[in-house]
């Protein structure tokens, strides 16, 4: 029975709980003191001993009625039935036939489990091995014969045999039948959320600019997972940078009150920057949603990050900085381009006005802890790039980071203008997938 | 544990009840994951919303088996010295001044430094030793001979690093005190770990206990809790507050009422001597089982309908 339970363990971690082994020891013993006797009381054990949150428990269960389904078999096979008044014209050696001649429904799931678990049928991962599996545990459970002897039948050639042999294929279409259903509900157990898992990590690699609109709400859910991540990792961090060495000179301050004598002693308190944002965007249709996925990342990080100003430019520049802080990014977005209460042109592209009006009305934002970012793929549609806007911005900055959406091979070719801009960036880089939007920001908020 | 305890822990169904006896009602899983905790050896950690009886399960369970409940109370801030032990600085402090005398005494009697050193050595490590050592919680949990129900509380209020400590005692039921070594479990107590998942717990911790979610109750399970927690409560009125609490929950409130809270305004419906619920009498009492303003008023905007419905049982 270790085995039932080992197989149930993996349907379950495909089904997105995490299980670890010592869950995995618990569990075998507590079935081992609870027996597989008491389905409801065996569906309780498990749910305690391997699922850890609400929602993982609901999962489980879900399986667990998945796993232990015993309803196969159960259906009234069609049509005639084979029964032991064929025996005569059946070999009734097999003993497949025999089961199927008696409907023996417990033998016949048996039967079929047992074959499952010699053909390894928990590995199955791909939609298209269904046939294949089902092909084998006919086999297994010797539906080989059952053919042999149709043909048998059929060439003996008289009226008995013919309808014996009718009743004979019905008995192997209702097995047939039974067997792909058993498979399917296999598949969807150990196999169904692979496609899903494989399409998470796919997401993270493809551009986003070519992802469609119904991958959205998935994208979303692993921007999620990615924020939490980077928020659990790096407040962790930040608690221990907390922790200074001896403040001497006000411990002696505080300490005049016990006469002198060190009693309480204080602690030199490290400071830890968090650090500051501003983010400058180009939302002109090339790049917008590039920008769209990395202000869900950095409106995420709330928590790590003291503070961010975002500003938008097309044509000229503007700041949104409020719209972004009050409402979720996805409607600020839609909010920012429909444009009607912010005073955005929705013009070509222009680097050289929108540099200009940040660096007249917005300069004293970027101060010695700012980290600018500055997301567009500098296509300045043959206009003057003038950099001395990007080069003020820059002197006043920690570090100035350019985020371009296009391929490397692209800078500088035609309009693009980045070759004149990169000498003013801390760093340039490619930035067009979730992977790289990740890794831009882990990095921006280790130091 | 005793053998008595084996005993009352001999089968699911004797637990049940058992703790049906000290006024918990249980549902199935709930007598089985105590059940399994027990011969497993395992903490349980408890989460639910408020007021569903996770604490409530620690004391029923101390109060069934007859051992002895202790009760660590997390918080923001709490440290081993508050959990585990503490050195009784003041008895040390006392006990160096007593024996200065008597230090002179031994020191004085051998001529020559190294002779004196030599004797004291073999005083060095009475201040660190059991007469001085305060137990807290955790400690005392260990040392109760007959074994014992301990109740930590609240463990998500308390900080991470504090998690970190604890997996030592659950995973093995023992604890490391420096000065002494190792202290291990004289019998390993049964441990109760409540959560109200303020924030997610490690997966550290989470891995070694068995995870019991107490959701609210179905109205069958809650009429009995009323029952036996009120008695001499009528079936009718009974029938109507749980069937009122059920389809108050409903609602979109912001702190939808609780068990406890239920028991609560069962009594005091009993107080009033009330037989039947009617809007005003629920108007009156409301405020026992909803704590916000704003909920106040959703309740009462569909107190009638509720209340029609509750009746109509």
């Amino acid at each position: 029975m270790e085995r039932v339970l080992e197989e149930f363990i993996t349907a379950v971690r495909s089904a997105g709980v995490r299980i670890s082994l010592s869950e995995t020891l618990d569990a075998a013993r507590a079935v081992a003191l609870i027996g597989y006797g008491d389905r409801a009381l065996l569906k309780d054990t498990l749910a305690v001993s391997l699922a850890k949150t609400a929602p993982e428990k609901e999962i489980l269960c879900n399986c667990f009625e998945r796993f232990f389904a015993f309803d196969f078999f159960t259906a009234e096979p069609e049509g005639d039935r084979c029964s032991p008044k064929d025996g005569p014209l059946l070999d009734a050696e097999s003993p497949l036939l025999r089961l199927l001649m008696e409907e023996d429904r417990a033998g016949l799931t048996a039967a079929m489990t047992e074959a499952a678990r010699l053909e390894n049928l928990s590995q199955i991962r791909y939609y298209t091995q269904r046939s294949l599996f089902a092909l084998r545990l006919l086999n297994r459970m010797g539906a080989g014969d059952l053919d042999r002897q149709l043909q048998v039948l059929r060439a003996l050639d008289t009226p008995e045999a013919a309808a014996a042999a009718n009743r004979l294929e019905a008995a192997k279409n209702y097995l047939v039948d039974n067997v792909r259903r058993y498979v399917q509900n296999r598949y969807d157990l150990f196999a169904g959320n692979e496609a899903e898992r494989r399409l998470d990590s796919e997401l993270r690699l493809v551009k986003l600019s070519n992802i469609e609109q119904r991958h959205f709400v998935h994208l979303h859910q692993i921007i999620k997972r990615m924020v939490k991540r980077l928020n659990d990792l790096h407040s962790r961090r930040r608690k221990r940078a907390r922790r200074g060495v001896l403040d001497f000179k006000r411990t002696l301050r505080e300490n005049i009150s016990c006469q002198g004598l060190l009693f309480a002693p204080s602690w030199k308190k490290k400071k830890v920057d968090r650090p500051q944002f501003v983010v400058i965007c180009d939302i002109s249709r090339s790049v917008l949603r590039t920008v769209r996925f990395l202000l869900l990342f950095l409106y995420g990080l709330n928590q790590e990050i003291a503070k961010i100003r975002t500003f938008v430019f097309c044509t000229n520049l503007v700041e949104v900085s409020d719209i972004l802080d009050n409402c979720p990014v996805d409607e600020a977005l839609t909010r920012i381009q429909g444009g009607t209460d912010i005073p955005l042109i929705m013009g070509r592209t222009d680097y050289e006005r929108s540099f200009g009006d940040f660096r007249r009305n917005y300069l004293h934002a970027v101060t010695r802890k700012t980290t600018v970012l500055i997301l567009g793929d500098a296509r300045n549609n043959y206009n003057d790039p003038c950099p001395e806007h990007l080069q003020a911005i820059y002197d006043r900055s920690r570090r100035l980071i350019w985020l371009n959406p296009e391929v490397p091979s692209f800078w500088g070719a035609g309009d693009s203008e980045i070759r004149k801009y990169s000498p003013y960036c801390t760093v340039v880089r490619e930035c067009n997938t979730l992977d790289h939007i990740e890794r831009l920001i882990s990095a921006l908020i280790r130091d | 544990m005793n053998k008595r305890n084996e005993e009352r822990m001999a089968s699911i169904e004797m637990l049940a009840e058992g703790l049906r006896s000290v006024a918990y009602i249980p549902n199935r899983q709930i007598a089985a994951t105590v059940y399994l905790a027990h011969h497993l050896e395992k903490p349980i950690l408890v989460e639910g919303p408020a007021g569903v009886g996770k604490t409530e399960l620690a004391k029923a369970a101390a109060d069934y088996l007859q051992l002895p409940l202790i009760r660590l109370q997390c918080y923001e801030g709490l440290d081993e010295a508050k959990a585990l032990y503490e050195w009784k600085y003041g008895k040390q402090l006392l006990y160096t001044q007593l024996l200065k005398d008597k230090l002179d005494d031994i020191i004085s009697r051998k001529n020559g430094f190294a002779s004196a050193m030599e004797k004291l050595h073999q005083y060095d490590d009475i201040f660190f030793s059991w007469p001085f050592l305060e137990p807290r919680p955790l400690l005392k949990a260990l040392q109760e001979k007959d074994g014992a129900v301990l109740l930590i509380d609240e463990v998500d209020k308390s900080d991470d690093e504090f998690e970190a400590f604890l997996l030592e005692i659950l995973s093995d039921y023992q604890v490391s005190v420096p000065e002494i070594g190792t202290v291990k479990a004289v019998t390993k107590p049964l441990v109760f770990l409540t959560s109200n998942n303020t924030r997610e717990l490690s997966e550290a911790l989470k891995r070694r206990c068995l995870h019991l979610f107490i959701p609210f109750p179905e109205a069958a399970l809650e009429r009995e809790i009323v029952r036996r927690r009120v008695p001499g409560i009528s079936e009718r009125l009974t029938h109507q507050i749980v069937k009122f609490i059920q389809d108050v929950r409903e609602l979109e409130l912001k702190k939808v009422p609780s068990i406890s809270e239920t028991i609560d305004w069962a009594r005091v419906l009993m107080i009033l001597h009330a037989e039947v619920l009617d809007p005003v009498l629920v108007r009156e009492t409301l405020n026992t089982f909803i704590k916000f303003e704003d909920d106040v008023g959703i309740v009462t905007e569909k107190l009638h309908q509720l209340t029609a419905l509750a009746v109509r049982q």
